[in-house]
């Protein structure tokens, strides 16, 4: 990897559960082709993957946006959609508002702030109700 | 970043223990049919079971083998993002056709077994378990 710094946004479609993870894994793609190490790559993926997979299940649309620097890979995830009323308790394993058809899906477990905080380096929330929600997930290449 | 690339490559010359169990160690444990895989002499590192993929995400190691009755192109994308071996679909659940197709796409092996996922994974823990490695425990987060 250059010093360059890369950047490359992804489309995000609400309830869109056919498609639901296929940014996280072209991000992880990228992230294998700039040469990052395995584990590292393996925690931003999963991290991101959670985040896409509240986008898809809550929002209407939102974008993820990858930006890599030698230094940090920081993913900015910004949805429009109900929001989160109450983010201490949405930071809560095991708090979900989850339906049936997404937990038909796999997800919707109550796991996944906790799984995107567990896995980077800073995460910030953001979320304004019936406006939507804005992450970022931050990971240190260095 | 050339520090984190020799640190990649320097890593299998580190871990020089024999890999004492294959894919073909878990299909025949369980007797499961094989769907899709290129490779049965393939690693495996131990083995999650579960239904909701957030769980996978939390448990599962780098290698592992993935019992769930989740039969949806998500477990798939699931084995990817994790970095594990295989899936086997449980209970004797169907594989889709895109479900298959998208393990082919992503080279994730695919194979399915009837019994049920508390007897799969028992089998498979037994299987694990002679060796010393961590099949079975939950990893430190």
């Amino acid at each position: 990897m250059t010093d360059v710094e890369f950047v490359r946004a992804y489309e995000v479609v609400g309830s869109d559960f056919t498609n639901a993870g296929r940014a996280s894994t072209s991000i992880k793609e990228t992230l294998k082709n700039m040469g990052l190490a395995s584990p590292l790559i393996r925690r931003i993926a999963i991290a991101s993957y959670e985040a896409e997979m509240n986008m898809v299940m809550y929002a209407r649309r939102g974008t993820m946006t990858l930006h890599v620097t030698p230094a940090d890979v920081t993913i900015d995830v910004r949805d429009e959609g109900p929001g989160i009323p109450d983010i201490p308790r949405a930071m809560q394993e095991g708090y979900t508002t989850a339906t049936p058809e997404m937990r038909e899906m796999g997800f919707g477990a109550g796991m996944g702030l906790p799984n995107i905080k567990r896995n980077t380096d800073g995460l910030v929330v953001t979320s304004e109700v019936n406006r939507g929600t804005h992450l970022v997930l931050q990971v240190h290449v260095g | 970043m050339s520090n984190t690339v020799q640190a990649k490559s320097a890593a299998p010359a580190r871990r020089s223990e024999p890999v004492s169990v294959t894919l073909e160690d878990v299909r025949a444990a369980i007797g499961a049919d094989v769907i899709w895989c290129p490779d049965l002499t393939a690693p495996v590192a131990g083995v999650v079971a579960a239904d909701l993929m957030s769980d996978v995400l939390v448990d599962a190691r780098p290698g592992y083998v993935l019992v769930t009755g989740l039969a949806n192109v998500q477990t798939i994308r699931t084995a990817v993002i994790a970095d594990l071996s295989a899936v086997v679909f449980a209970r004797g659940k169907a594989v889709p056709p895109e479900v298959l197709e998208l393990a082919r796409e992503s080279k994730v092996p695919v194979f399915q077994s009837q019994r049920s996922l508390f007897e799969a994974a028992g089998r498979l823990y037994a299987t694990l378990a002679g060796r010393p490695a961590e099949a079975g425990e939950r990893p430190e987060t």
